[in-house]
């Protein structure tokens, strides 16, 4: 299980886990049922996801209405692609549903339209939310509101085809790793197996934030508190692509063809086709399982390896839990949220489903179930969270990013694409970078 | 003649009117009134047509035009901008010219080799041979299948770093690359997936050459013109219709593509917004990036362009499409 079930991870998910993947979403998008009415009594729940999700969420619903049956539940799913294309055209139409699952990347955007509900008033009545730390409810609070229950603790790491490793006679680097030490094992598995296998999937274009974490060792932010801004020097962008432009000249990492092709597909993934052993895509163990073969484990992003050097990881919030504003049910929407986060059954259902459970309590009541890819992964997550626990000199998590975040996010992506086909210079390309990012953010 | 002709008109306009002639006109103009007054039954049926053309065409255009001037973000009202959104198209916005640059490049590719194509099948096709209708369904089932999801995705397949067309360039020893995810070839592939669209072109061209008179071929063949001659002296003039015909429709057609493009590069229009074809980059800006405003404003200059191009088209075809006197 991925922790960091951030958008574009299921993005990948969900376009790739299908080979038909354009194709599997759009039968989907239309067997999930009408568009969430408010005609019918119903109350209307929607989430994204893969079918182990689905039918964990539907095992979990129906145990929740047996002992609710006051409550009736429609619920319509689908994968990730489109998912919020028709969220918004039900929101527009005035058809939104009365729950939905969240995405941490797109929460302030909705919280500040004014689409979600706060719902701070329920907080220690019908939602208990005993045991969530400080930390992760800030993945749902905006503006110092609470608009969505997290469903776990999410983390960025990088996921490891450890079997390939040991078959090239390489140890699994320690978890205290520096970037020196991704580009050295990464050149070594490129030298030791005559060339077929890079070392790293090419993480210049930031894929799942692993640039967020760098900016972050430097004590700098990817968005400015307020979202209006990016949070990052020029400099600290500049850095990051001069050491991925010597990863691939190194071959520590492939070329832009199979960067580019992973784009969007987690099929494609290197690791997925055997051409790395290390991704930052965490998605390769998702929300489905794995998609290799390979026994996989888990590491942090590497440290800071320069002068200053801070901690740069954190937790999230894995997805949301939240109630649309225009609902007239969202007291009943609560009590579904305060359900996931604390009946056993439910927790018990979902597993890692969601990432890694939110509390304590939680986390030991599925601890004796799991896989022992998924042991590997939780224990990983644990780490991380505790030497993020316990960095004195850690920023704080980061706030829900903005609206335009997404297109930021794709323009570093191809901006990192376009110096590695050659097309631009560094320098020519982040002057380009930034000239752009504000006009996203700005207007 | 021409006299002749004046001298009627002028007797026609001079004629006295009679009494009778006054009584009848009175009775035609009492019939058609009650016509025009009762006839409500017809509009009755035409009703639904009216629906839809009021309902699903004249208000959403309206609508869009509307919100082309305003900053509509589809979850919150839309608030007057002006004419903010068309001036940072043109302006400040880089992605729309790269998405310019891609789709001019698809239909000045796409449809003179897909026309040629439809044109040179059409004229293999029009034979009598034996299981002729056989061939003539093969060669348009790539019409009936292509715009559908599916092919695009085996299309990401066939050439992809390890796909098919890969394979098959392996036999003549010659090493293929990622073509999808190249910059420089990705739109290529989108343009010869259109190509291979050729059908419904194809069988327009068919149903030309069917109707070229016979007896034109017969003396040129006692003339003892030649083959290549007699395409381009005869067959070519004698179709220009038809070709301009298709020669409209394809290039609106080709503005318009969408689903190739967003299937072929997962939605992103990438690498590098090579496929970003207009219609993808609108899509994206009202519906992910929730700019529904600025996308109305593409969505009007996609239609202007169109309205130009087929403009362009009707003026040029006064000079080389030649109808029957």
């Amino acid at each position: 299980m991925g922790h960091q079930i951030s958008r574009r991870t299921l993005f990948r998910s969900a376009s790739g886990i299908a080979v038909a993947g354009a194709l599997g979403t759009s039968l989907s998008a239309c067997s999930g049922g009408t568009g969430a009415g408010s005609t019918s009594s119903d109350l209307t729940m929607i989430w994204w996801g893969s079918d182990d999700r689905h039918a964990a969420y539907k095992k979990a619903l129906a145990t929740f209405q047996k002992k609710n049956p006051k409550i009736k539940i429609r619920e319509t799913y689908s994968g990730y692609d489109g998912y919020f294309d028709k969220f918004n055209t039900n929101i527009a139409g005035g058809s939104a549903p009365d729950l939905l699952q969240m995405d941490t990347a797109l929460v302030a955007q909705y919280a500040r339209k004014g689409v979600l509900a706060p719902i701070d008033s329920y907080v220690g009545k019908s939602l208990d939310l005993t045991g969530f730390s400080k930390t992760l409810l800030a993945a749902g609070t905006v503006d110092g509101k609470l608009y969505g229950v997290p469903s776990g603790i999410g983390v960025n790491q990088l996921t490891v085809n450890r079997s390939g490793l040991e078959k090239l006679g390489l140890k699994l680097p320690d978890r205290e790793w520096t970037w020196a030490d991704l580009k050295k094992i990464s050149t070594d598995v490129y030298k030791k197996s005559g060339g077929k296998i890079y070392g790293v999937d090419d993480g210049g274009g930031g894929t799942l934030q692993c640039f967020e974490i760098f900016a972050r060792e430097h004590g700098e932010t990817f968005f400015s508190p307020d979202g209006k801004k990016l949070g990052f020097t020029a400099a600290t962008l500049q850095e990051w692509w001069e050491y991925w432009a010597d990863m691939r000249k190194a071959n520590a990492c492939p070329p832009p063809a199979i960067t580019s092709a992973a784009h969007n597909d987690l099929t494609k993934n290197a690791v997925v086709i055997g051409k790395a052993l290390f991704t930052f895509d965490s998605g390769v163990y998702g929300a489905g399982g794995s998609i290799t073969d390979a026994q996989l484990d888990f590491l942090p992003t590497p440290q800071g390896d320069f002068s200053g050097a801070i901690e740069g990881n954190f937790v999230n919030g894995g997805v949301l839990l939240s109630a649309t504003k225009a609902s007239k049910k969202v007291a009943d929407s609560v009590k579904i949220m305060s359900f996931f986060a604390q009946d056993a059954t439910a927790i018990k259902d979902m597993q890692l489903l969601r990432g890694i459970p939110p509390t304590d309590k939680a986390r030991k009541l599925i601890a004796s179930g799991l896989t022992e890819t998924d042991k590997l992964n939780m224990e990983n997550a644990d780490y991380i969270s505790q030497r993020v626990g316990k960095a004195s000199d850690a920023l704080e998590a980061p706030a829900p990013p903005p609206q335009g975040a997404d297109q930021i996010w794709d323009l570093l992506f191809q901006s990192n694409l376009a110096v590695a086909f050659g097309k631009k210079s560094i320098k020519a390309q982040l002057g380009e970078f930034f000239d752009q990012s504000a006009g996203i953010l700005g207007g | 003649m021409t006299t002749a002709k004046t001298d009627e008109v002028v007797k026609e306009q001079s004629a006295p009117s009679t009494p009778s002639d006054q009584r009848e006109r009175d009775r035609m103009r009492r019939r058609l009134a009650r016509r025009r007054g009762g006839g409500w039954w017809p509009y009755a049926f035409l009703a639904p047509w009216f629906v839809g053309l009021f309902g699903l065409t004249i208000y959403p255009m309206l609508a869009s035009l509307y919100l082309s001037f305003t900053n509509f973000d589809l979850l919150t009202p839309a608030q007057w901008i002006g004419l903010d959104n068309y001036d940072k198209m043109f302006t400040d916005d880089p992605v729309f010219w790269d998405s310019v640059h891609a789709t001019l490049l698809y239909v000045l590719v796409s449809v003179p080799l897909k026309l040629a194509l439809a044109l040179g099948v059409a004229m293999l096709l029009n034979r009598d041979l034996r299981g002729i209708g056989l061939y003539r369904a093969a060669f348009y089932l790539p019409s009936l299948l292509g715009g559908a999801v599916a092919i695009a995705i085996v299309w990401r397949q066939v050439f992809g770093g390890d796909g098919l067309f890969n394979d098959f360039l392996a036999w003549f020893g010659i090493k293929g690359q990622d073509w999808i995810s190249s910059p420089d070839t990705a739109l290529y592939t989108l343009i010869l997936l259109a190509v291979w669209q050729f059908g419904t072109p194809m069988v327009i061209f068919l149903a030309g050459l069917k109707q070229l008179p016979k007896d034109v071929y017969e003396a040129a063949a006692i003339d003892g013109v030649t083959p290549v001659t007699r395409f381009f002296k005869i067959t070519l003039p004698l179709l220009t219709p038809i070709v301009f015909f298709n020669v409209v429709l394809q290039i609106i057609d080709a503005f318009k593509t969408f689903t190739p493009a967003f299937v072929i590069s997962n939605g992103s229009g990438g690498p590098l917004n090579s496929t970003m074809l207009y219609s993808l980059y609108l899509y994206k800006k009202g519906f992910t990036d929730l700019q529904m405003g600025y996308a109305s404003a593409l969505a009007w200059v996609l239609f202007l362009v169109i309205a130009g191009f087929t403009a362009v088209n009707f003026i040029a075809s006064r000079y080389w499409v030649h109808y029957d006197d």
